[in-house]
């Protein structure tokens, strides 16, 4: 193709690009270097507008967010039916840029009608609440654009990252290990699964599954469905993960788990993985770590615990025994974001074997990124452990959140969740219509509400039945008026209940009655 | 009587407010207004082990003060690489575009996850167009996607997507009992298909690796012969990868003759457009891209080009029968309720293996809706024209040798010092201008005024690939380029 320069000068002040004297733009502009038509040295992009723009942006961000994120009196939720948000939002993307405050009014629109996980009475999932120091810390990540694959382009977040594992590592109790942070606890489970089986077999990487003995892995019936997505990605097979059945308390009970394993040897099938829950899902069980560890050693299978939700309680002294035996396992997922809000995502996959297994078991050594022959020691380019080639530096926010409080603040963090848990719990236990599913051993709280036109009633299918449609009208009146967020599910064979978890600081008593109080006010009528 | 701690929020929201106004002053301007500051440093390179105790890394019992912890803002800003710096042309990223930064900054404070409608209304329906918009640029219109966390994910997606397709059953029953699956790629793609290939159970021995060109783009009658090569193996040929842009050269794989080759054997047509897929936006440029309209799949990253921030990587499928759902849902009861009071429909979440997973459309949306679809095409024919001038500008100077003709803007080259100019003849050449890469990278990292990467490929060694696609990026800048490498390696 035919390359056409021309340049056109009238003297030699090229200045730098981000004076804004207006005598320099309109010398650039005269001393045009244009390429095909397409002008080179001048600026495409208005860069004192652009900073404008993330000034304003950031005052709307300040006052419409967080400075109103530990207030009560606004609502957690601004509910709009999907085809009625469609018309309000403007989503449509079209051929020519709109203006300044057009665009600052769809930042406004966006955050006026997203759910505000901020909130003190938000308690729908597993993370909630604001931290101002993991948030600054995500800031300056998305200000600098890192990837953590290399020394070389992300010097400082690399070491941040194995700062971090590190001691994460001494809390799980092992004196040495390896990890790597990931985009989610589901991916951490995952390599989990990918590793034990290199481990198990290490040609499996270059032959494949087809034709080898039918590889059988063994979790809890409480565990996170992502045990399920990585069976079948991996190419395991959803069939081949053995559910153990879980005692009243949604433990896994390792008596059941040895009879498992025995089964499927005598199947002819080949174990080689345990998953074992520390904090449920649903529930928030812990699985009994010894015991199943004792039985992973007897079989030779790769033990996984997945503390995704539960690790966070290895901050506590009080709490921490809920992991007991966590130290004999071969590999831990734990996600920092989040008890510990550390801010989406935060995950890690710790491994205790220090023999580089993680990278013998991931790496693909490409020569454009991982040269031998860099001018620094290229063993900091950790980025072959990953199965993600850019890779988003999520250790760091942690890092700043655990240098702000200190192991103490964090601590006092799980233990003030736990024991306003607790509160909520004999309160729970003192109110009429209010009924625990289980007494809860970590945040997770289960209930059901009862209205009272159903209190007389005896426990049969009917009454069941009643009650099972109680939970979602709640939720529709309750994220319709705004007041709250909590999430409710069915879960082996009991109808929907509430399960209310318990994070963020800003959460006190005041809002624990008023979420009763709330619920009582949204149901009493069914 | 002691106050009751549970009484009262135990979140000092003053003081947290004010810590992030302070580190956010830091932030504009030693991040964003230094960092794509021209006269200053790229980076400032410090020794891993000098690094470590500059940034007082230990995680400690108690906690720091405010200040120290701003000090730690600023160290962390001060000793990371400037990424959107004007001369930073190491990787397939850089830059910084305002209203991306924005709509990330959002992102994080909002900080939810894009499962469900309830949890996420406005960003589940924001993805939806987005993909819709992206597909259309592809040329199709329906289908299927969702955006993954990199363009490696994304492949992955695609190999195990075709898998199910072919033999949906395995989802449950594994691949065991199936016959040896073969995938296939050019020699050229990028390592995510071998990571790929050993993630997902199928082995990197089942990778047929076909023959490039010498401008490395695949070469269809292998293809061919490597698909029939493995069924008289007794291998099934499900998945072929064709690259667009591919990472060391930038190179276009010929997709209309691909697309032939794969529906001939009944193959999954993917396209790794991580890099390349950008180039749609550009009425001039999109013909490199011709015939896509016939993959299967496509794996794009409007992080890389686009400038977005990472991560924004779109897995498109031409699908529009719920494959995607069918293929990793789980139905998990207590995310997934089928009693909600809306329509679930709306509930993309299980399309992806993830469970939690990042807003990555509010980022690429904003931009848009900053630029639309015109300037955003004026970004990337900039960068072609980059690539232009600075190609004729190697060709005029003595000691840069261009390895090849770019077709996209990979430029690559090798720069030749004065004490090997005409020594093509002799036995070492090759081996010592092997070395003068990797010298001249360390002398630009340690004096901070550029980074650009270097690699081998094949039987060439190594050369530096420039790529740029920072919009701020001026005549100038290219220029200052080329005086830059000749001055620090002229003397090796």
């Amino acid at each position: 193709m035919a390359c056409v320069i021309q340049e056109v000068r009238s003297d030699d002040h090229n200045g730098p690009f981000f004076d804004s004297n207006k005598q320099e733009i309109f010398q650039r502009t005269k001393n045009a270097v244009l390429v095909n038509g397409v002008v080179l040295n001048g600026p495409i992009t208005d860069s004192k507008a652009g900073e404008k723009f993330v000034e304003d942006a950031c005052k709307i961000i300040m006052e419409e967010v967080i400075q109103k994120a530990a207030d009560v009196t606004e609502k957690v939720c601004e509910w709009q039916p999907p085809e009625k948000l469609k018309k309000l939002l403007d989503l449509e993307m079209r051929e020519t840029g709109e203006p300044h405050q057009r665009l600052l009014q769809l930042c406004q629109d966006i955050i006026r009608y997203s759910v505000k996980t901020n909130h003190p009475r938000f308690f729908n999932q597993l993370y909630a609440g604001i931290d101002y120091y993991s948030l600054v810390a995500r800031f300056i990540t998305e200000a600098l654009n890192p990837s953590v694959y290399t020394y070389e382009v992300s010097p400082v977040f690399l070491l941040v990252e194995e700062a971090v594992l590190k001691r994460m590592i001494e809390f799980i109790g092992w004196k040495e290990g390896d990890g790597i942070f990931n985009p989610g606890g589901s991916v951490s489970n995952m390599y989990a699964m990918n590793l034990a089986r290199y481990k198990y077999c290490p040609d499996i990487k270059e032959r494949g599954l087809s034709g080898l003995p039918r590889l059988v892995l063994f979790t809890s019936e409480e565990c996170h469905y992502s045990m399920n997505k990585a069976a079948s990605f991996l190419g395991i097979g959803t069939q081949n993960v053995y559910f153990i059945t879980t005692d009243e308390r949604g433990k896994m009970i390792p008596e059941e788990l040895e009879k498992e394993v025995q089964r499927a040897r005598k199947e002819g099938a080949a174990p080689f993985l345990v998953c074992a829950t520390a904090g449920t899902t649903v529930l928030g069980a812990f699985d009994p770590l010894d015991k199943i560890a004792d039985i992973c050693e007897r079989h030779g299978l790769w033990l996984h615990v997945d503390a995704s939700w539960g690790g966070s309680a290895l901050m506590s002294r009080k709490h921490r025994k809920l992991l007991h035996g966590i130290n004999r396992a071969d590999s831990v997922a734990w996600n920092p974001h989040k008890m510990l809000m550390a801010g989406i995502q935060c995950c890690a996959l710790l491994v205790k074997d220090n023999s580089d297994l993680l990278k013998k078991c991931y790496s693909a050594k490409a020569s454009y990124l991982f040269q031998q022959d860099k001018f620094y020691d290229v063993s900091y380019d950790t980025g072959d452990k990953s199965i993600q080639c850019s890779r988003r530096p999520d250790a760091f926010k942690f890092w700043m959140t655990w240098k702000a409080l200190g192991t103490t603040g964090l601590e006092e963090r799980v233990n003030r969740a736990l024991a306003l848990a607790r509160y909520l719990v004999d309160e729970i236990k003192k109110r009429e219509g209010f009924q625990l599913l289980l007494e809860p051993e970590y945040a997770n709280i289960c209930f059901w509400y009862i209205p009272s036109s159903l209190r007389k009633m005896k426990e049969g299918p009917e009454f069941w039945e009643k009650l099972h449609q109680v939970a979602p009208v709640i939720k529709e009146r309750m994220m319709k008026k705004g007041s709250m967020m909590l999430g409710y599910q069915p879960h082996r064979g009991k109808v929907n209940f509430f399960r209310q978890v318990v994070i963020s600081p800003q959460v006190s008593r005041e809002d624990m009655d008023f979420l009763l109080d709330e619920i009582d006010l949204l149901g009493r009528d069914l | 009587m002691a106050e009751d701690p549970l009484s009262h929020p135990a979140l000092d929201k003053a003081a947290g407010e004010e810590f992030l106004r302070e580190a956010f002053q830091i932030i504009l301007e030693e991040a964003v207004r230094k960092g794509t500051d021209v006269t200053e440093k790229v980076c400032d390179w410090r020794k891993p082990q000098d690094l470590q105790e500059i940034l007082d890394l230990e995680l400690r019992s108690s906690g720091e003060p405010q200040q120290r912890v701003l000090e730690h803002c600023r160290d962390v800003i001060r000793y990371s690489v400037k990424t959107c710096h004007p001369r930073f042309f190491n990787q397939l990223f850089s830059g910084l575009d305002p209203h991306a930064l924005v709509g990330r900054m959002i992102t994080e404070t909002l900080n939810t996850s894009q499962y469900t409608y309830e949890i996420a209304p406005v960003f589940v329906l924001m993805e939806e167009v987005v993909l819709k918009k992206l597909r259309e640029l592809i040329g199709w219109g329906s289908g299927d996607g969702i955006f993954c966390p990199g363009g490696s994910l994304s492949n992955i997606y695609a190999m195990n997507v075709a898998r199910y397709q072919r033999f949906p059953d395995s989802k449950q029953t594994g691949i065991w009992a199936l016959p040896r699956l073969a995938v296939f790629t050019s020699q050229e793609c990028h390592y995510s298909v071998q990571k790929g290939a050993a993630f997902l159970g199928i082995g990197t021995d089942n990778i047929y690796l076909v023959g490039v060109d010498e401008r490395g783009k695949m070469i269809p009658a292998d293809l061919e012969k490597q698909i029939n090569k493995a069924k008289s193996e007794g291998a099934c040929p499900f998945f072929v990868n064709a690259t667009c842009g591919t990472t060391v050269l930038g190179a276009f794989d010929p997709l209309a003759d691909v697309a032939d080759v794969c529906e001939r054997h009944g193959a999954w047509f993917h396209v790794d457009a991580a890099w390349g897929g950008s180039a749609l936006l550009s009425r001039r440029h999109r013909h490199l891209l011709r015939g896509i309209e016939r993959a299967d799949s496509v794996a794009w990253n409007p992080h890389k080009m686009l400038m977005t921030g990472l991560q924004c990587s779109a897995f498109l499928l031409r699908d529009s029968s719920g494959l995607l759902q069918r293929c990793h849902g789980a139905n998990a009861t207590y995310l997934f309720q089928t009693d909600k009071f809306y329509d679930v429909a709306y509930d993309t979440g299980d399309k992806t293996i993830q469970c939690g997973r990042k807003v990555d459309c509010l980022k690429l949306w904003l931009m848009w809706k900053a630029n639309g679809t015109e300037g955003l095409e004026k970004r990337v024919d900039r960068a072609f024209e980059f690539t232009r001038y600075l190609a004729e500008e190697i060709k005029k100077r003595e000691g840069f040798q261009l390895v090849i003709e770019p077709e996209f803007i990979n430029l690559c080259f090798w720069f030749v010092p004065h004490s090997l100019r005409g020594k093509e003849g002799c036995a070492d050449y090759w081996e010592r201008l092997g070395k003068v890469a990797p010298a001249i990278k360390e002398r630009m990292m340690k004096k901070g005024s550029m980074m650009v990467g270097y690699q081998p490929l094949g039987s060439k060694v190594n050369f530096f690939r420039q790529v740029v696609t920072n919009p701020v990026v001026t005549k100038q800048d290219l220029d200052f380029f080329l005086d830059e490498i000749e001055r620090l390696g002229t003397d090796l």
